[in-house]
């Protein structure tokens, strides 16, 4: 059932759920092809013509698009790039930099008038971003240290008394194998997730109390809901680029650390 | 950590390591430790033992952590 059915139908207050989060197919008989498949695709376009216009043809003084991509960058580098790679941060800086935007682009989506989908809200999209790292971060690992080195490295860093590594191997294998890939995606997606429904069940509020059920008594709590609602969505804006950022010094760090093993 | 000369960027990067290792060192520990403790729960019967393992996990993860970046 929508949420517009349950708005025509009853007269209590019924908040958001899950079903904010399903859709039918665009195109009948493409079941895989659903809005947020749409504004993931819409918002990679986006990236590909920023990015395009910002640094097909660069001038020595930066000037409109150039300015805003030359900003983005520098952000990146200086706060994700080279604290955790170093030297190495500028052969990396093409899929940070392209992470960071995807990201951002589709998480502000959330916020757009008339889309307001957060797209890793759907967990597989953070999942693929993150396996992807995953197996970037597992193959510069053997080639960098060795099949034997990296597994050695990771589980058994040096400086620990000897009978304690029995102990906290099973740790380490168990925190960089599965639960650190299973973390970085669900970080993303978490926020997402919850920050929608958090949006959208306080324009509920608003929409409801001061439209569909106008009441004396329930018209301040309508305008509370609408004076939330514009506060969460600053707050959300600040979220979604935080949650892009953490999701591409993440990816920096697995990176570097299989670059270099830590000490 | 090792004896080699430490670059001042170098703090910065084992902070946010630490800093993100955290949960997921923590959350490992409780799986690998709490789940031997259930399992052994299981086969003997005996209840305390998973609590003592998921105890066990969170000492042992933390630990861990002070141990690798506590210096």
């Amino acid at each position: 059932m929508s949420t517009l059915t349950l708005l025509a139908s009853g007269d209590e207050f019924k908040a958001p759920g899950l079903e904010l989060f399903e859709f039918p197919p665009i195109i009948n008989g493409v079941p895989w092809f659903t809005k947020p498949v749409l504004v993931a695709i819409l918002s990679t376009v986006i990236v590909l013509i920023f990015t395009w216009s910002a640094f097909a043809k660069p001038k020595l003084v930066p000037r409109g698009m150039q300015n805003l991509g030359e900003m983005g960058y520098t952000f990146v580098r200086d706060q994700v790039a080279r604290p955790f790679l170093g030297k190495d941060a500028d052969r990396w800086m093409g899929l940070l930099l392209s992470l960071f935007f995807l990201i951002w682009i589709w998480n502000l989506m959330g916020v757009i008038p008339g889309i307001q989908f957060p797209v890793v809200s759907h967990i597989a999209f953070p999942f693929v971003l993150a396996i992807s790292i995953y197996i970037l971060k597992l193959y510069l690992g053997f080639k960098h240290q060795g099949f034997f080195g990296y597994f050695k490295n990771m589980m058994f860093p040096p400086g620990l008394p000897k009978p304690i590594y029995l102990l906290l191997a099973p740790i380490e294998f168990l925190s960089n194998m599965i639960v650190a890939p299973f973390t970085h995606a669900v970080r993303l997606f978490a926020n997402m997730f919850a920050g929608h429904i958090i949006l959208a069940f306080f324009s509920l509020v608003g929409f409801w109390f001061l439209f569909e059920n106008l009441t004396p008594l329930g018209a301040p709590l309508g305008v509370l809901g609408v004076l939330m609602t514009i506060g969460m969505t600053v707050f959300e804006m600040f979220i979604q680029f935080l949650q892009a950022f953490l999701f591409a010094m993440l990816a920096a760090m697995y990176i570097g650390n299989s670059l270099h093993p830590e000490h | 950590m090792s004896e080699q000369k430490r670059r001042p960027e170098d703090d910065g990067r084992d902070f946010a390591n630490a800093a993100w290792s955290i949960p997921s060192y923590v959350l490992s520990g409780i799986i690998v430790y709490g789940g031997i403790g259930w399992l052994l729960s299981r086969w003997t019967g005996v209840v305390a033992f998973t609590p003592i393992g998921l105890i066990l996990g969170v000492v042992l993860s933390v630990y861990l952590v002070y141990r690798k970046y506590g210096r």
